[in-house]
């Protein structure tokens, strides 16, 4: 027999085990959520809201909790009768609160082992998912441990088993060997003291419990924390009606130290390893207990390992922005990881909001219901976000809903009321909106031109947001390009332009008081020229700098206009930089790459917010710098735009490149 | 399938969940021992003897040592185990050797032992054992009436004599 062999031959049969096992649990799981789908519909399925369920059970933990706290009292013989006092004397509130409190609290580990479970089977844990699935092991102790030593609060019988049972557990340790059940061995051994310790493990251990929740959820992008309303109310009435069809009680009268425990009517949700202990050994509970959380701790590394790629990158439309997506990552998370604003709901492949568009590439669709996304759809080129992972670099789209402060996106026709050339390759379009409908938008977001073969091609606004009469684009001619080639040779005044908008979430941030530094590199004056004249429109009196970057004095096309506003505005400063000038131009101003004309008069960048709108050459160009120079993550705002022939070169679309805007 | 039907299977699904988490909460009933039988119990924590008498010093070794360490004994710290046998029925049903506790093997024993026994009358015997020599010097014999599901405790407490039994 070849031994050497033996590692390779369990790994594949524990692969296989593995595999089956997800497989099956996956069979389970979309036959439950299809069932539960035609009872709750879509939107409100139960299944779809696990983990934010739990959650919202915390919180209904820690309410009832606080109102019985109110009303315990710490020590051996208060205890015992202030619970009862809530159970019998002020059953209809404080004893239906008990109640709530212990169902609850039981409802929560269902809830939780289903979550844990559902992430399993769908193979939800590995890679970067590690932190969360780690972190909730952790939870899982610290919500076992929270309801344990809630047990031991009310001192009855069933206290006395779980004090009794937990020494006796612990005192297998080698560390104790004995000396713990000595605190409850008789009558007399358990003083008032208890109670104080007990109640401050009891809060402390849930205080914990929510901050490791919390940093549970944090490498969730905008994880769902609470269920939607009509289940958060369906399971708090749920509760209630068994409250009061099944009120919790005190078992067995108060605790007697020298009686022992015959039956227990045990809570199996918490305490099914206390039973284990007096079937097996203490020992052999601790093994299964440790061997089950290094097992669930280690399950992210363990086989069958993925082929580690660097990832891919994904073209978002209608952002038209690039954002990294990780292998296994789905692309729902990808995209609220950097902040893009798709529509979504259940995340399970359940209600269909995150359905998009597959433009360009491979993935893998993932496990969802067929109501969700039908064939048809999927032949369509249609996917479900929340499912489908990347098997290369992708090309998606999405249906907005709103853009950031809630501007509506639409469509909108618009005729071209004027047209001039500011330079020898940049056309003004002054666009009337039909029905004088000009969208409200923010100073710094896009359109999109929609091309009659479906096509699309972004342009910043150039208007502020007050200019309500129209709106003005301007369009840099590219070689070969299909609309900026009809824009110069084609379009006349007169003619028709579809758009959607606003789109973006690139705009001027109000909320601060830093100066601000705009850098703009050729037409990335547009979205500059609109967040300058919003300013100046609203009264904003910080400090504004502005660096114009282009290669010779012709590219310079509107300069007449913030050399204008300097001259009116004391707040306002602009400086143009030429990168090439000719002869010809007599240039005697700034001269070599913007972002350099910027560091040579700014050494410390961390008081500024800065804008920069350009090429993402420059952009990335000047980023690094930047941050060298102290400027801070969260006060640079980018408006980069590129061609993007890496992912689809057909389109030649102009898109953002990554990051958060 | 229409709404009034909706709502009443959510109220059905609803109502298996509160059944469901209403059940297991307390059932089905744990028999922890049966009901014709008692516990004994055997726990205490007892500091066996020193392993090695404690010696005088000489006034030589006095001298040698800082004034504020000067102390007339010399008294190894290292304990002896305490080995402790029960007995029921005339059966010894377990002999536990506990050594001290500490890094310095200074500390007091500890032993817990938890036997389930039928209820009614039993002869109970123990003997402890807390010197270097293993010579049993504490013994104790009882004749127990324990009742269904009560508890004999047999501590040790040497200030008090040796075992103590209570019920």
């Amino acid at each position: 027999m070849d031994y050497g062999k033996w590692p390779a031959t369990i790994f594949r049969k524990h692969n296989g085990v593995l595999r089956l096992i997800q497989r099956s649990g996956r069979w389970l799981f979309h036959r439950a959520d299809a069932l539960f789908n035609r009872a709750f519909g879509e939107r409100l399925n139960p299944l779809y809201y696990l983990g934010a369920t739990a959650y919202w059970l915390l919180w209904v933990v820690v309410a009832t909790g606080i109102y019985l706290y109110i009303f315990f009292r710490t020590g051996v013989e208060e205890a015992y009768a202030s619970v009862e006092y809530l159970t019998v004397e002020q059953w209809w509130l404080g004893g239906v609160m008990r109640s709530v409190h212990r169902y609850a609290s039981d409802a929560m580990v269902l809830a939780m082992g289903l979550h844990l479970t559902r992430h399993f089977v769908f193979d939800s844990y590995r890679s970067f998912r590690w932190f969360s699935w780690v972190s909730g092991v952790i939870l899982l102790w610290l919500t076992y441990a929270s309801g344990i030593n809630g047990y031991m609060l009310p001192w009855d019988r069933m206290a006395q088993f779980v004090v009794i049972a937990t020494a006796e557990w612990f005192d297998a340790l080698p560390v104790f060997q004995g000396t713990l059940i000595r605190n409850f061995i008789a009558e007399g051994a358990v003083n008032d003291r208890l109670w104080s310790l007990l109640s401050f493990i009891h809060i402390g251990l849930p205080l914990a419990l929510l901050a490791v929740l919390w940093i549970h959820t944090q490498r969730v992008p905008h994880a769902n924390t609470n269920p939607p309303r009509p289940i958060a109310a369906s399971v708090i009435v749920a509760l209630v009606v068994l409250a009061l069809a099944r009120p919790v009680t005190s078992q067995g009268g108060p605790a007697d130290l020298s009686a022992a425990i015959t039956t227990i009517d045990l809570d199996w949700f918490y305490l099914a390893a206390y039973a284990l202990i007096y079937r097996w050994t203490p020992g052999e509970v601790w093994w299964l207990v440790g061997g089950a959380t290094a097992l669930f701790l280690l399950a992210p590394w363990l086989p069958p390992k993925r082929v580690r790629r660097e990832g891919f990158h994904m073209l978002v439309h209608p952002d038209n922005r690039i954002i990294p997506v990780r292998e296994g990552e789905r692309l729902l998370d990808a995209a609220l990881r950097e902040e893009i604003p798709v529509p979504f709901d259940c995340r399970n492949g359940g209600c269909g909001e995150c359905k998009g568009s597959l433009l360009y590439g491979r993935v893998d669709y993932g496990d969802y219901q067929d109501t969700a996304l039908t064939g048809e759809e999927r032949r369509n080129g249609k996917l479900l976000l929340c499912c489908a992972t990347p098997l290369s670099d992708l090309e998606i789209e999405y249906e907005p809903e709103e853009m950031p402060g809630g501007a509506p996106v639409r469509i909108y026709t618009a005729r071209v009321a004027a047209m001039k050339r500011l330079t020898h390759d940049v056309m003004q379009l002054i666009l009337k909106v039909e029905g004088d409908e000009v969208p409200f938008f923010y100073a710094g977001q896009y359109l999109n031109v929609l091309l009659p073969d479906g096509q699309k091609r972004s342009f910043s606004f150039a208007t502020a947001p007050h200019q309500r009469d129209h709106i003005e684009l301007q369009v840099r001619w590219i070689p070969g390009g299909l609309f900026t080639t009809h824009v110069f040779t084609g379009m006349k005044e007169g003619d028709l332009v579809r758009f959607e908008g606003p789109l973006g979430s690139f705009f001027l941030r109000e909320d601060s008081e830093k100066p601000i530094i705009f850098v703009a590199g050729a037409t990335g004056f547009a979205p500059v020229k609109s967040m300058v004249e919003h300013a100046f429109h609203v009264g904003l009196k910080r400090r504004m700098y502005l660096y114009w970057g282009a290669r010779s004095l012709r590219d310079l096309y509107a300069a007449d206009l913030p050399r204008g506003w300097e001259r009116e505005h004391e707040n306002f400063r602009f400086v143009p930089v030429l990168s090439e000038p000719k002869p010809e131009d007599n240039w005697t101003g700034r001269t070599g790459l913007v972002h350099e004309a910027i560091l040579a008069d700014f050494a410390d960048l961390s008081g500024h917010q800065i804008y920069a709108c350009g090429s993402v050459g420059m952009v990335q160009a000047a980023h690094p710098a930047f941050m060298a120079h102290g400027m801070s993550e969260h006060d640079c705002f980018s408006d980069a735009f590129v061609l993007a022939p890496r992912i689809r070169t057909v389109t030649a679309d102009m898109v953002r490149l990554g990051g958060r805007p | 399938m229409n709404t009034i039907a909706r709502y009443a299977i959510q109220g059905v699904l609803y109502a298996a969940f509160a059944a469901f988490v209403g059940y297991f909460s307390s059932a089905p009933t744990y028999r922890h021992i049966e009901p014709d039988e008692a516990l004994l119990r055997l726990s205490f924590s007892h500091a066996g003897e020193r392993k090695q008498p404690c010696r005088t010093r000489t006034p030589e070794e006095l001298a040698k040592l800082p004034p504020n360490m000067r102390a007339p004994l010399d008294c190894p710290r290292e304990r002896a185990d305490v080995t402790v046998e029960l007995e029921l029925d005339g059966k010894l049903i377990h002999r536990v050797v506990a050594p001290p506790t500490g890094l310095a093997r200074d500390g007091a024993s500890t032993v817990y032992r938890r036997v389930v026994v039928a209820a009614g009358r039993h002869q109970v015997r123990v003997r402890l054992s807390d010197n270097p020599q293993g010579v049993f010097n504490y013994t104790a014999e009882r004749s127990v009436d324990l009742g269904a599901g009560r508890v004999l405790l047999i501590d040790f407490n040497a200030a008090a004599g040796g075992f103590v039994f209570r019920m």
